[in-house]
């Protein structure tokens, strides 16, 4: 009787959260698949596929292109950025603290309130172009907008999305320095070792399972970005979850839309399951 | 015993109860209930609720239940309460393409039969339109439209041939050529493109291409979409786009580029540029859009009121009717949610200032005497798909430079289609 409890404890203990998942989660999950592959009269189609990837009004490959580019420029930028700020930050110094809160500040702000700022910032009329032009730099304003100067509005949304999310990239990466023993450090230094040698054989290894967690992290976001990319460049760039919005509020294709946020569910789980894999850190095996 | 006087006590005060509830319920009055598509969001209830309709109360004694609902849940309310004969709505407050649809069906009362509403003359275009499928369907409500704005420092680039008169009048000068002409002189002169839409992707650019520049070029809105004319329409687009603020795209109202002066001269709502001339009425004129080969199109944007067949309480609604169109209740929805009013006293009688200046322009264009005027279809919700087809089309030959002939002949099987589907009447001016 006891050794039967003993089994059915876990259980039982994971069981809130599992019916937690399965009605907030598994279930949305399901209706998105029904809304994605059944008509109104109750039948399977493929006609929402169909409109996805062929049709002359859906911009699926574009979005499916620029979330990819997007997240492939900001994400290494965003982690050698935290990087460089953590490892700068562990140092103690006057004003430390403060510093340390000035860089997680963009944290709170919203990516809409962030590509607002970005915009207003390099508009017409913006802080950037004043400066340029009363520094006699340039004589007209520099257009960032617009979709005949695409490259200049991606790096506008790139410039926001480093300036607004590098903060949650460090946050993590600062509380995982924070746990390596300097005993280590002091170890390799009594060895002779450079500093890019102990950033590459002490640190980055001892940092891989925040770095994991960071890159998680960081990756899904970038996979759902939108709101700064809608603010800054509308559908001149469109991404996954703006074509999602689009389709759903504007067209009314709601079954166009589920499919586009189970396309960004799917890639969300792979991508996920890629990172845990292939990050699998030998040290945390040989320490247990 | 005791317990028998709590049980007397309880069954007196259920019996008070019950009484001075139908007292109550017999003595309320009528109450007129008003579904409307139109002033939908809170603010604008709120409006309803605690401005608008007090005063009617007050003066008629008439309770007045107003029911904000969207288009489909009307249309589906309406047809269930006419199959079934059981009417609960006494009055309809809807855009005209959803009133058409339901006095074709035959689901509105004939107006005519309430006589006129005295002191008050309905703009000519807007009485037009009001009667439909041999009926007096509604009374002009509210009405919307699409204008220019130009900051006056524009008027120092006009081309040759054009005056400041010209534009602000809407004379026969006053062409999408001369509109060219400009903004490529103000590119020229100022060095940077002076000219703005709201191409952005909540702009309501698209009602620029199927309601101002098709009817305008082709004299249709859907007809001719695939057409000689449409061909030429799209080359000029895309010379006219070469002077147009490449920002454009982002845009979603043209208040705020014309606030910062990115653009001189814009198209866009009259909602939706309120803000600017609010602002700075001193700097911004409201003028008609200009005129193509086939006439000044315009899109007018009609709200009315309309009473359904067998409704409850029609003489009331009818009061409401008369109520809502008075010239000093149409002034005072102006001032508060922006739409302007449908009785000529009514625009006399606006207090000067920005409001002033937008119905000037308003008024211009709407009594332009080569007036051309579209209506957008009520499509329901594939109302999002007839935008779609025109912004596919905008964004390949303009923006992708691809050749008209290969891209609208598609897209205009798609268009015919929809209206087959939904089977909706073509909207003015194909009608």
């Amino acid at each position: 009787m006891r050794v039967e409890r003993d089994k059915l404890l876990p259980y039982i203990l994971v069981a809130p959260s599992i019916a937690y998942m399965a009605f907030f989660i598994g279930y949305p999950l399901l209706e998105g698949v029904r809304l994605a592959f059944v008509d109104e009269k109750g039948r399977f189609t493929l006609a929402n596929i169909e409109y996805m990837l062929y049709s002359v009004h859906s911009k699926f490959w574009d979005a499916l292109k620029f979330t990819t580019l997007l997240a492939g420029v900001v994400i290494p930028i965003e982690v050698a950025i935290a990087i460089a700020l953590a490892m700068l930050l562990t140092y103690k110094f006057k004003g430390r603290d403060l510093a340390v809160y000035v860089v997680v500040l963009p944290l709170v702000i919203s990516d809409v309130a962030a590509g607002l700022i970005w915009y207003s910032m390099l508009t017409g009329g913006g802080f950037l172009n004043k400066l340029l032009l009363n520094l006699g730099v340039i004589s007209e304003p520099v257009i960032f907008f617009g979709r005949e100067y695409l490259w200049r509005e991606f790096v506008a949304v790139v410039l926001a999305e480093v300036w607004r999310s590098t903060a949650i990239v460090f946050v993590i990466l600062f509380a995982g320095l924070q746990m390596i023993s300097g005993e280590l450090i002091e170890a390799a230094e009594v060895f002779g070792a450079s500093p890019m040698q102990k950033l590459r054989h002490i640190i980055l290894p001892l940092l891989k399972p925040s770095l994991q967690a960071a890159l998680i992290i960081r990756t899904l976001f970038a996979f759902q970005v939108f709101g700064s990319v809608w603010i800054l460049a509308g559908r001149d760039i469109p991404v996954l979850a703006g074509e999602a919005y689009y389709e759903q509020v504007e067209l009314h294709h709601t079954g166009v839309a589920a499919l586009y946020a189970l396309v960004i569910a799917c890639i969300s789980l792979f991508l996920g399951f890629i990172y845990i894999k292939s990050f699998r850190a030998k040290y945390l095996e040989v320490g247990v | 015993m005791a317990s028998k006087t709590l049980v007397g006590i309880a069954a007196l005060v259920v019996v008070i109860i019950l009484i001075a509830g139908v007292f109550l319920y017999m003595g309320r009055g009528a109450t007129v209930v008003w579904a409307s598509t139109q002033l939908n969001p809170a603010q604008e209830q709120a409006f309803v609720k605690e401005e608008l309709l007090p005063p009617f109360t007050q003066e008629t004694g008439i309770e007045v239940q107003f029911v904000a609902i969207s288009y489909s849940d009307l249309a589906t309310r309406l047809e269930a309460e006419m199959q079934a004969g059981k009417v609960t709505i006494d009055l309809i407050g809807d855009l005209h393409g959803g009133l058409d649809l339901f006095a074709s069906k035959g689901w509105l009362e004939d107006l005519s039969k309430f006589g006129a509403l005295e002191g008050r003359t309905f703009l000519p275009s807007l009485e037009k339109f009001s009667n439909i499928h041999g009926i007096k369907a509604y009374i002009p409500w509210m009405t919307a439209t699409y204008v220019m704005v130009v900051n006056k420092k524009a008027f120092d680039y006009l081309p040759e041939g054009l005056t400041k008169d010209d534009v602000i009048k809407g004379t026969d000068k006053w062409t999408y050529d001369a509109l060219l002409a400009w903004a490529k002189k103000l590119y020229e002169e100022t060095g940077s493109p002076k000219l703005g839409f709201p191409a952005g992707p909540k702009g309501l650019f698209v009602r620029f291409l199927h309601g101002y520049l098709y009817p305008a070029f082709t004299g249709a809105q859907v007809k001719n979409f695939n057409s000689p004319e449409a061909v030429q329409m799209w080359e000029y687009l895309r010379e006219l786009w070469k002077y147009v603020h490449p920002s454009s795209t982002t845009w979603d109202a043209m208040a705020d580029p014309l606030l910062r002066e990115e653009v001189w001269i814009a198209w866009d709502h009259t909602a939706r540029i309120k803000d600017a001339i609010v602002q700075k009425p001193d700097q911004f004129v409201v003028v008609p859009v200009p005129k193509g080969p086939k006439g000044r199109a315009f899109i007018l944007v009609v709200a009315g009121l309309a009473i359904p067949k067998n409704a409850p309480n029609a003489d009331a609604a009818w009061k409401l009717i008369d109520y809502l169109t008075r010239p000093e209740v149409q002034v005072k929805v102006l001032e508060k949610v922006g739409f302007f009013p449908t009785v000529k006293e009514a625009t006399g009688a606006i207090p000067s200032g920005p409001l002033k200046i937008m119905s000037e322009g308003v008024a211009t264009q709407l009594g332009a005497p080569d007036a051309l005027v579209a209506m957008i279809p009520s499509l329901g919700p594939k109302g999002g798909d007839f935008k779609q087809i025109y912004l596919t089309a905008f964004e390949q030959i303009v923006l992708n430079n691809q050749d008209p002939a290969a891209v609208l002949p598609d897209l205009a099987q798609q268009l015919m289609n929809l209206f087959k589907e939904v089977g909706a009447p073509l909207p003015p001016p194909d009608a």
